[in-house]
């Protein structure tokens, strides 16, 4: 139970293997073309632009387009212009594998439907968040995640409360753990619990008692599920066209503004912090 | 295959390195011959312990899991490696571990059933290719 790659899918129902995948994905990339290969089909820049950006990414973490922007190498509306016509004529794996002959056409049609209906699990619903989080196409898939992985992850029901600005960590906090998303912008997500809530979460996620668990490992369990929420809420952002990425747990997590929400949780405390960077 | 599978575990979290542990273990004819916790001690390990599987975490401190796979699979090209990861369902992750040589991309949190099914492939493959060089050295006769 994840957030899935449609091939990765593939392989999981017994569909195709690895190699059939590695064929379609070799299709993919020689028949799709880069956005500056579109900017420059368009007119709108010339190669020399495209490597000058190139180079630039080198040293820039920024997405091609954006750094084309930035630039002023190309304008806001070209961007969009070249972003619509990339992603109506890019080839998509399916597509691909139909080409290739490993998957029937009408036979994708119905594992297609059976992707959709195994991911509807991670759609987002309506999530109130405050206006400085509320920009981040990815705090909504952090917080309406968190209890169905709570519950998937350690069996433990817990539901998101109260938002509001972060002042000081609570006394309860004697573990936060912290992981790193970024995009454009930086958010840290953090866990911040009490010890009984973290060892409730360590046991469960690692299938150990709680007398077996050493203080590591209980902080180890609270960073594994973070990265489980932070992992899956990255995923789903980067299906919809916006990949960021994330970075490993932070055991010694220091915090100083951002938002907190309560979390009501059957053992012990813990509160969700989110701090944009 | 008459041998026992043997397989490298690598996370940087020890919750998710014995709850593997625990499921390969569990599996008649499976060996877990070691454990690593970055990319760098997983090249090493490969190395040493030469594994058939390598379940691998993507996200780790230090060479991560994508790195430490191209370096593997160009020292060692016949250990089969599945990226084991919160994020691979990220499709640029998972169609750079396809091109670097992995045999599946599996989300965390994962299905015991997932890693059961991938270790029994894994046997399949291994034995298909132990009978065809078989089969190979007898028609050389």
């Amino acid at each position: 139970m994840s957030v899935k790659f449609f091939g990765q899918f593939l392989i999981d129902q017994g569909e195709l293997d690895a190699s059939h995948i590695r064929e379609a994905l070799g299709l993919m990339e020689a028949e799709n073309i880069s956005l500056g290969g579109w900017a420059i089909r368009q007119g709108f820049m010339q190669q020399v632009d495209v490597a000058k950006v190139n180079a630039e990414q080198r040293r820039n973490d920024s997405q091609f387009g954006d750094l084309a922007v930035s630039m002023e190498l190309l304008t806001s509306d070209q961007l969009v212009d070249v972003l619509q016509r990339q992603r109506e004529k890019r080839l998509p794996i399916g597509e691909a594998l139909v080409r290739l002959g490993h998957l029937a056409a009408d036979r994708l049609g119905v594992l297609l439907d059976a992707y959709k209906t195994d991911q509807a699990q991670y759609d987002v619903g309506e999530v109130e968040l405050p206006d400085g989080l509320a920009s981040r196409r990815v705090t909504r898939y952090v917080i309406d995640l968190l209890p169905r992985f709570m519950l998937r992850v350690a069996k433990l029901q817990v539901k998101v409360g109260e938002v509001r600005p972060f002042t000081k960590a609570p006394e309860y906090a004697q573990v936060r753990v912290s992981v790193p998303i970024k995009d454009t912008r930086g958010l840290d997500v953090t866990l911040i619990c009490d010890s009984a809530f973290a060892e409730a979460l360590a046991s469960a996620a690692s299938g150990l008692t709680i007398a077996d668990l050493d203080p590591e490992m209980v902080a180890d369990g609270v960073g594994e599920f973070l990265n489980v929420l932070a992992g899956n809420a990255a995923s789903a952002v980067a299906k919809e066209g916006y990949p960021v990425e994330l970075g490993p747990p932070d055991y010694e997590a220091e915090l100083c503004d951002g938002w907190v929400f309560e979390l009501a949780v059957g053992e012990g405390q813990a509160a969700l912090v989110l701090s944009t960077f | 295959m008459d041998q026992k599978l043997n397989v490298l575990l690598v996370d940087d979290s020890r919750t998710v390195l014995a709850q593997l542990e625990r499921i390969v273990s569990e599996i008649d004819d499976v060996a877990v011959v070691g454990l690593a916790r970055n990319g760098a001690a997983a090249i090493r390990e490969a190395g040493e312990s030469k594994p058939d599987l390598i379940l691998m975490d993507v996200v780790m401190p230090g060479l991560d899991g994508l790195s430490a796979l191209r370096t593997i699979k160009s020292l060692h090209p016949d250990i089969e490696v599945a990226m084991v990861s919160s994020i691979s369902g990220d499709a640029r992750k998972a169609e750079e571990a396809f091109k670097l040589g992995a045999c599946q991309v599996i989300g965390k949190p994962f299905d015991t059933e997932i890693i059961e099914s991938l270790i029994e492939t894994v046997r399949a493959n291994l034995s298909g290719v132990a009978n065809s060089e078989a089969g190979a050295r007898g028609q050389g006769k």
